[in-house]
């Protein structure tokens, strides 16, 4: 009831910011940081009871109830660790959009997508999961069509087709789900409640053929990589991510690869009793492609914000190997292997829009993303340039920083079922390494580029804003116990 | 039998809506002697097809047969009657400034046109549904020829030849059916032989594909749609289309129902030829109304699927569904595509390209995101009710165990949704110096079919009850 009172009042104030004309920022700004504050306070409510790692405050609406359309929310610690990312990075990307010329209908887009993502995390129903997850491709999509730099139509379509056939695919195994209970029932009646559809004694029944199995994992998985994106169907990736603007790509990067990650973790975690080992082999070594291959083209990118787009890709690589090698794995390697693999989606959005937000920055004071034509600005601009360093090495998994607590939990755990595989892992990890500190000390070190002439360090509210998201970064990596142990229970209740 | 006695007799009764249209029909044949003026015959036709709604639903709601089961009213009938008619409907207003002279044949074809749609969606007679849809295509090549441009000329002239021949396809058909099935009536067939009834099949196939513009018959319709006034377009794009949707439903799922293994064949082969070609087509076409026209057989395309899931069988369950998609994709096929083709009205120019679109949302915001809905809604994206129509069909191919015909179908959309979604990049664009038409002809079609296509979701509270209609595709 309050979680959907939340998402009513974002609502609300999206439709407003698409209509205001006298500062737009400072409403939406506002508007956004206020969703964050209620969501967070509403999850220490929640949490501070205690929690069993079930679905909580269920709370639906019918609408067609006879076809199974009620609009059911709910929450779990898997959902709320990830709203509480969206609503942390919405007000990064609308706040590093201050001093550009936008108008309204920019701000409304930014919303929109908070609200399209917003609500694929309470739905706890089919329809409205998949009428959120379309929902956040469009204002997506438009942003980058209309904002977009260079390339920004072919970017735009590009991005938009790859997700469009995902989400048929998606739709395809949402419907056959439906039609297979429906016969599965003795009434005889409809539902799309995520809840029903989902659990293990309709999905592992025989009332669904082997081959409709098969076709459901197919469906899904094809729309979650897709969204992560995972090689081999990342080519809208380099593209959109160079082409959209910086909010945008903050959103893209944080917001976007969650939805996939989300989608991996609460419907194909549920349905792992029919997942084969073979295609859970499949989703490790498509993990470990993109994690070196990823890596590894990251290396050659002189442009930097192309670098981080493949970076991002490969930190989610190690989801797919996460839920793989979860699902094999049994008792406490299981659940520190998944739970890893969900911290991983949480700890990647942060440092990616982190690393996102303060390459604004560098942009916006030097001009240039190019390594080549930068250098040497920590003597120009330390503050920042620490700031960026930080989040490096964030990105590169050092402990203190979140991004070490799920990759460790990953690679520890994954010993057991990878075997001598772990080493390519690991190799993906010391190439992504070695690229950032080379980045690193390539563009914020060494001697001076003096064509760049004087600069100025970024102001108090701006280092409040990136600074924020760093200690937040720091936070869960020196106590993760505050979310890791909320997600286990999430995961022991699964497995 | 006197005439008092004939009047008030209950087959009479049930042809009250069409006598009331012929008459105004006439009226307004009596009427152009004098007047001129356009708006006057659009408003009249405008209230008597809103009046033969009322009418119908006033005496064609209960089911009976009538003229011994050559006509049989029931829900189903009339529920497609009631969508042709919408589609006139949506369509007459605007189209005033269109019609330059003799604006009282116009409109007077036009409802001479419905009532033909009107008998022809209760018939299960095969000499009446030929006799109606012929009705219906002699007023629509009036129709089309209403301009004065080479290009105009052109369309009619194509779609006037490619029409005639088609008819005599129907008419071979026809004969052959009586051949092999003994009577002209569709309904209790009692058997079908077998050397005459695959010629009946593909000769009546062939024939009316030609209308819904089914690859290979489709040719005359992109260059129909292209030369045809605006309005003109919406209208044979949509409700001829319909009215032919539902005459191939009703010859081949209730004449042909013991031939149903030919029937899926034939309507699975077409339907993946026709999606795909569609689709492709328009990807690489730049003609703003070409695209829309292409869009529109792969339209056609998804919409013959119904009869692939009905042919196949497997389940009373996925055809019902089938059904039920297909009459709600058909109404909502009605204003998302006629909203399409009254759009290319906002281009000032003739022969508007795609290019000439760019700058629409920095003029007029409202247009554009009404475009927008449209093209989304044909790209089959929630929450749109073009979204809800697929989910259906999908839903029934799915039901009916039909997985890879989905999955082809799906891959079509995720296709699709390139050439709409290029269209809105394009009016994004800033560079545009184009004039737009912002006329309320052009303005109000294109809102209201954007407004529809949020409110006919609204529509799938009354699944349930629009489920119960479905067996009257079958008789009553």
């Amino acid at each position: 009831m309050i979680l959907m009172s939340i998402f009513i009042l974002l609502i609300l104030l999206t439709i407003i910011s698409f209509f205001l004309k006298n500062r737009p920022w400072e409403f939406s700004m506002y508007s956004s940081l206020l969703i964050l504050a209620l969501t967070f306070f509403y999850a220490i409510i929640i949490f501070s009871s205690g929690y069993q790692g079930n679905i909580i405050s269920n709370y639906s609406v019918g609408l067609v109830p006879s076809i199974g359309i009620n609009f059911t929310t709910g929450a779990s610690s898997l959902t709320l660790a990830l709203l509480f990312l969206t609503t942390m990075i919405v007000p990064i990307g609308i706040y590093i959009s201050r001093n550009q010329e936008f108008h309204g209908l920019f701000y409304g887009l930014m919303m929109l997508t908070e609200v399209g993502l917003f609500g694929l995390l309470i739905s706890r129903n089919f329809i409205f999961f998949y009428i959120f997850w379309e929902a956040v491709i469009i204002p997506v999509f438009l942003l980058i069509a209309i904002y977009g730099g260079e390339k920004k139509e072919t970017a735009s379509l590009k991005f938009f087709i790859y997700t469009q056939l995902g989400s048929v695919f998606l739709l395809l195994s949402i419907l056959t789900l439906f039609a297979f209970h429906y016969y599965y029932t003795p009434s005889h009646s409809f539902t799309l409640n995520m809840s029903s559809l989902l659990s293990s004694a309709f999905v592992s029944s025989s009332a669904i053929p082997v081959f409709w199995k098969y076709f459901i994992i197919f469906g899904f998985l094809f729309a979650f990589l897709v969204k992560m994106p995972s090689f081999p169907l990342h080519s809208w990736l380099p593209d959109a991510y160079n082409s959209a603007p910086y909010p945008v790509t903050v959103i893209l990067a944080g917001g976007l690869s969650l939805m996939g990650g989300y989608g991996f973790f609460a419907i194909l975690l549920p349905l792992s009793s029919i997942i084969t080992s073979s295609v859970l082999w499949i989703i490790i070594s498509l993990g470990i492609v993109s994690l070196v291959y990823f890596s590894l083209v990251a290396m050659m990118q002189t442009n930097l914000k192309k670098m981080l787009a493949f970076a991002s890709a490969a930190s989610m690589g190690f989801v797919n190997i996460s839920l793989g090698v979860g699902i094999m794995e049994t008792g406490a390697f299981g659940i520190q292997e998944l739970t890893g693999g969900i911290y991983q989606i949480l700890a990647h959005g942060l440092i990616i829009a982190l690393l996102f937000a303060t390459l604004f920055f560098i942009k916006a004071k030097t001009g240039k993303e190019n390594i080549h034509s930068l250098g040497g600005i920590h003597r120009e601009v330390p503050i920042l340039s620490s700031i960026f360093l930080g989040g490096l090495l964030a990105s590169l998994g050092l402990p203190g920083f979140a991004g070490f607590i799920s990759e460790f939990s990953i690679v520890a755990a994954s010993y057991y079922v990878l075997g001598p595989l772990i080493f390519l892992v690991i190799f993906g990890m010391i190439i992504t390494a070695s690229y950032h500190i080379w980045a690193a000390q390539r563009t914020l070190y060494g001697p001076f580029n003096e064509t760049l002439g004087r600069l100025n360090d970024i102001g108090r509210h701006d280092i409040f804003a990136i600074g924020s998201l760093l200690v937040v970064i720091l936070i869960l990596g020196i106590y993760p116990n505050i979310i890791f142990g909320l997600l286990e229970k999430y995961v022991e209740v699964l497995l | 039998m006197n005439i008092i006695n004939m009047l008030q007799s209950s087959d009479f009764t049930t042809l009250i809506p069409e006598l009331f249209l012929g008459a105004i029909a006439f009226i307004m044949l009596f009427l152009g002697i004098k007047y001129k003026n356009p708006k006057l015959y659009s408003a009249m036709a405008f209230i008597s097809l809103l009046i033969a709604i009322g009418l119908l639903l006033v005496f064609d709601s209960s089911v009976s047969q009538t003229y011994s089961g050559i006509l049989q009213i029931n829900d189903f009938g009339l529920f497609f009657a009631i969508i042709m008619i919408i589609s006139s409907l949506y369509m007459v207003l605007p189209s005033t400034r269109e019609v330059h002279e003799k604006p009282e044949l116009f409109y007077a074809t036009l409802l001479f046109v419905n009532i033909a749609m009107i008998v022809a969606a209760f018939s299960f007679n095969l000499i009446v549904i030929f006799i109606a849809f012929e009705g219906v295509s002699i007023g629509t090549y009036i129709m089309t020829a209403y301009g004065k441009s080479r290009r105009n000329l052109e369309a009619a002239t194509k779609y006037f030849f490619t029409g005639t021949i088609a008819t005599s396809f129907i008419l071979f058909g026809s004969a052959f059916f009586y051949i092999s099935a003994g009577t002209f009536n569709l309904q209790n067939v009692a058997a079908l032989q077998s050397h005459s009834v695959l010629i009946a099949l593909i000769f009546l196939f062939v024939g009316f594909g030609f209308k819904l513009a089914l690859v290979p018959m489709h040719q005359w319709a992109i260059d129909a749609y292209d030369g045809s006034p605006n309005s003109v377009s919406a209208f044979l794009s949509t409700g001829t289309k319909v009215l032919a949707f539902l005459i191939i439903l009703r010859i081949f799922l209730v004449g042909f129902s013991l031939e149903s293994v030919d029937v899926y064949y034939l309507f699975i082969i077409i339907s993946i030829i026709t999606m795909t070609y569609g689709n492709i087509a328009a990807i690489s076409e730049t003609n703003l109304k070409r695209v829309f026209a292409y869009s529109s057989v792969a339209q056609a395309g998804y919409l013959i699927l119904v009869l692939a899931v009905v042919g196949y069988n497997y389940s009373a369950n996925a055809n019902e569904l089938a059904i039920l998609a297909g009459m709600y994709y058909s109404l909502v096929y009605i204003f998302m595509k006629g909203g399409a083709f009254f759009s290319v009205g906002l281009v000032k120019k003739e022969n508007a390209k795609i290019d000439d679109l760019s700058g629409l949302a920095w003029k007029s915001p409202a247009m554009a995101i009404s475009i927008i809905v449209i093209l989304i809604s044909l790209a089959g994206v929630p929450p749109t009710a073009g979204f809800f129509a697929k989910y259906y069909l999908f839903l029934s191919l799915i039901s009916g165990q039909l997985w890879w015909l989905a999955v082809i179908a799906i891959v079509n959309s995720a296709i699709s949704v390139f050439y709409y979604l290029r269209l809105i990049v394009i009016m994004f664009r800033r560079d545009g110096d184009n004039q737009f038409d912002l006329s309320p002809s052009v303005y109000y079609p294109v809102a209201i079919a954007a407004i529809m296509m949020f409110a006919l979701v609204a529509l799938i509270y009354e699944f349930p009850t629009i489920q119960t209609y479905v067996l009257g595709l079958f008789g009553v």
